[in-house]
This record gives structure tokens, sequence and C-alpha cells, in this order.
């Protein structure tokens, strides 16, 4: 069926295949994070350790911007080019993490 | 009662078939597009550019080779990825089917 050679069937697949190995996991909220994948359900919730959160924080204060109220972040994105952006980035870890799944965009299993 | 007349045939009322020439279904682009190079657009407005490895039944999408564009610019590359369903917005065919 999956003419590819990875040999993976359905999307979860790959997700299976990562359990025990570092994730990366793009999330809603311009926020990133890799941890080691121990546990994962349908919903895309996760358990993960060893975790490093990147939380993306967009600064309006660009000419574009100013004078603009309660512009949303990827609206921001869309009408200003990047370099008007002023990305401030804070970093975090944590030990043990439990993401709910309805906030994963985007899971990557270590390149092979 | 016997001799009553016997009710009328039913109307036409069901939609008429899709022509023969139809390209398919939904289902059947997506089945096409599988293995082929393809574009994943979010609902944030975000591209993934890679090869279809395979869907289900939430649109969840796993690709290879994986290009993420971002205001027409590479943000990053993954090796293999999953996309949750729920942020997809259209998948397009990057090739001939």
């Amino acid at each position: 069926m999956d003419p590819s050679s990875s040999g993976i069937q359905e999307p979860f697949d790959l997700i299976r295949l990562s359990l025990s190995e570092r994730v990366f996991v793009k999330l809603r909220g311009d926020r990133e994070m890799t941890g080691i994948l121990h546990a994962y359900d349908g919903h895309m919730n996760l358990i993960l350790s060893d975790v490093e959160e990147t939380i993306m924080i967009v600064d309006t204060e660009s000419p574009e911007a100013q004078g603009t109220v309660s512009v949303r972040k990827h609206e921001v994105f869309g009408l200003i080019p990047l370099q008007y952006l002023v990305l401030q980035v804070a970093k975090r870890k944590m030990e043990m993490l439990f993401v709910r799944g309805d906030g994963v965009i985007l899971v990557s299993p270590p390149s092979r | 009662m016997d001799d009553s007349p016997p009710p009328p045939p039913p109307e036409e009322s069901t939609p008429p078939p899709p022509p023969q020439t139809h390209t398919g279904s939904p289902t059947d682009f997506l089945k096409g597009v599988v293995g082929k190079r393809v574009i994943v657009r979010l609902n944030s407005g975000v591209d993934y550019r890679g090869i279809l490895s395979c869907l289900d039944g939430y649109m969840n999408i796993a690709m290879e080779q994986t290009e993420e564009h971002v205001n027409g610019k590479v943000t990053n590359r993954y090796g293999d990825a999953f996309i949750r369903g729920n942020n997809v917005l259209y998948i397009s065919a990057a090739e001939a089917l």
C-alpha cells in the first residue's frame, strides 16, 4: 500500500517509531520543544522528558505595527516583512511534561 | 382498497451522479497524491512542501523530505514530519498525478 521506503501505513506509525527518541514538536502559540517521547495517544497527547521549550515572542514595536491594536501574531507575520519583527526568544527546561494534543501542530522524529 | 391506484412513481429528486468524466472524489484525489510531492498549507498560513507518505481519516499527515515555508522562505527542514490534521487548510499536488 505504501510505496515509500519507510514502510509506514498510517501517520501515527511515524510517532510510534519515535518512542524513546528525541522529537521536535511545534505547538500553537509560537512554541517549539524537543524532548524524549515516552508516550502518546490518538489525540497526540504526549509525554516528554528532558524537555527544552522555545517560545518566540513577537515584538510589534516595528514601524508598521505602530498604532495597530491587538493584531494577532500570525497576521503580523503575514503583513510585515520578517526583518521588521524583533523576535525575542525565551527558553526553559522541564524534566517531565504532559502536552495536550490539541496544541500540537507538527511532530518530527530525529532524522534517520 | 385493492382497486386504489398505485402510488405515483417517485420523483427524480435525487441529485444527478457526477459526470463520468469527473476526475474523482476527494478521497480519490488523496489516494492519488500519496507518494507524490505535495504542498500542505496550514490554517496559520505556513506551507509544508514534501512527499506525502500517508494520511488518515483525521487528515493527520506523514511527510518526508519536508521544507517549512513561511512568507516564501524556507524556515525549517524535516526528514520526517507528522502534521496533526486539525491544522490542515489544504493539500495541493505539486507534481502531475
